[in-house]
């Protein structure tokens, strides 16, 4: 059997509030990480090209395309996925929107318009109809045609506690 | 596959332990473009030298007749830097055209560069507004023009282990108008672009440059329109003369986008409405 070469990288992070350490394939991208590493099943791989959004987490409190990131460069950084929104400012506001609007159909892109739309709301609370479709347009859904999910996220910057 | 990554967050490291590292390496800075490659095993690479928390790489700064911009900066950043909006219009209004507001977190103008398409927006951007870009390689700075250091669609003059440390945009009294047709209203690549930097004094434009994408090998720094429209009274005359002759300045080719003629048209129809802009 042929030996591998590869030399492992060596990353601190903390991942919703989780301090981790350790070493890992520099191959991996941040979704590799999370989703095979971390067993952090929430954040979906929808394209592989940062074009469906449906992998979108937030690193230092910016959404990012989870897809288009290799692990080792979140050394030192906070990462929060759909699994730690609860612990996020309008996080839990926005998955009881989602329900109560019936913004999800098949839900493979819901986590990735939860993460953009709570990036959105924390830096903008008064934001607009306009300003919604401007900061989920990195997002795609096919089933919904995306009325429930901009008043989903109106609702939840409306009753957000 | 790669082997083995390493991440630097000073010049003086990466310059100190470049050298001992494996050969074959490439630099990554943003990634949005170098990670898919990865992903699809397209980077015949054995090493990734991670540079998108270098420090120098990612400061905003100004002298008394320029602005500095690091390489790593993100495009989002542009949105929220005062230093930018005052004195490079031009990159504070294409934010909102460049690719999604997730990708423009990961994105850097060097990237932009290095990546030498001819549909990017922030060297269309940076063109337009007249910067020059701050190359390093082992330490030792030198200034160039944006076109010696894109040769061609995918191709750059950089020699192994030479980077982009940033850009030097003069400052200049101008305003910006930015226009991008695109298949949808927001986030696609462009099926044309057009950027005018530009000084109007009364009717007159006193300093102006245009430049233009998705419409040759690389973005192209329209001079010859520019200078027809230097110190001329505005008229419709003078419009439709400077649209013959950007349509002439532009190269543009049928592909999966768009047609050479839409975007023969579309450019000479953004020149006009760029300079309406400016004069109402």
């Amino acid at each position: 059997m042929k030996k591998s070469n590869i030399k492992h990288y060596k990353i601190s992070c903390q991942v919703n509030g989780n301090k981790f350490t350790g070493y890992i394939d520099p191959n991996l991208r941040l979704i590799d990480f999370l989703r095979d590493v971390l067993n952090l099943k929430g954040t979906k791989e929808g394209c592989g090209e940062g074009e469906c959004g449906a992998c979108m987490v937030l690193v230092n409190g910016v959404s990012v395309n989870s897809c288009l990131v290799m692990a080792f460069s979140v050394d030192g950084k906070s990462i929060i996925t759909i699994e730690g929104v609860d612990d996020i400012k309008y996080g839990k506001s926005l998955k009881e929107g989602f329900k109560r609007k019936a913004a999800v159909q098949c839900g493979f892109c819901t986590p990735g318009f939860i993460i953009s739309a709570s990036e959105l709301l924390e830096k903008n609370p008064d934001a607009t109809e306009e300003d919604i479709k401007k900061a989920l347009s990195g997002n795609i859904c096919r089933c919904t045609g995306y009325k429930k999910i901009i008043e989903a996220v109106e609702w939840a910057r409306k009753n957000d506690k | 596959m790669i082997n083995e990554a390493v991440k630097y967050y000073s010049l003086n490291e990466l310059w100190k332990n470049i050298k001992k590292l494996s050969p074959k390496r490439r630099y990554i800075a943003g990634g949005s473009d170098i990670v898919i490659s990865h992903h699809y095993d397209d980077l015949n690479t054995d090493l990734l030298v991670d540079i998108s928390d270098i420090k120098e790489l990612n400061i905003v700064k100004e002298t008394s007749d320029s602005v500095f911009i690091g390489a790593a900066v993100k495009i989002s950043e542009f949105k929220k830097n005062n230093i930018i909006k005052r004195y490079i219009p031009a990159l504070y209004e294409c934010v909102d055209y460049y690719a999604s507001p997730s990708v423009r977190n990961i994105a850097t103008l060097g990237g932009n560069l290095v990546n030498s398409s001819p549909c990017a927006d922030g060297v269309l951007a940076l063109v337009a507004s007249g910067a020059r870009v701050v190359r390093n390689l082992y330490g030792k700075q030198k200034l160039s023009d944006i076109f010696d250091v894109i040769i061609g669609p995918k191709k750059t003059s950089l020699k192994k282990d030479e980077l982009i440390e940033g850009f030097i945009v003069p400052k200049w009294e101008h305003r910006a108008v930015f226009l991008k047709m695109m298949p949808r209203k927001i986030f696609g690549i462009s099926k044309a672009g057009l950027c005018v930097c530009a000084n109007l004094k009364g009717n007159l434009f006193k300093d102006i440059r245009i430049s233009a994408s998705s419409v040759g090998p690389a973005v192209i720094d329209c001079k010859k329109t520019s200078r027809f429209l230097t110190d001329k009274d505005i008229t419709n005359d003078i419009i439709n003369k400077a649209k013959d002759i950007i349509s002439c300045e532009i190269s543009p080719i049928d592909d999966h986008r768009s047609t050479a003629d839409y975007r023969r048209e579309i450019t000479a129809v953004f020149l006009q409405r760029a300079i309406e802009k400016f004069v109402v």
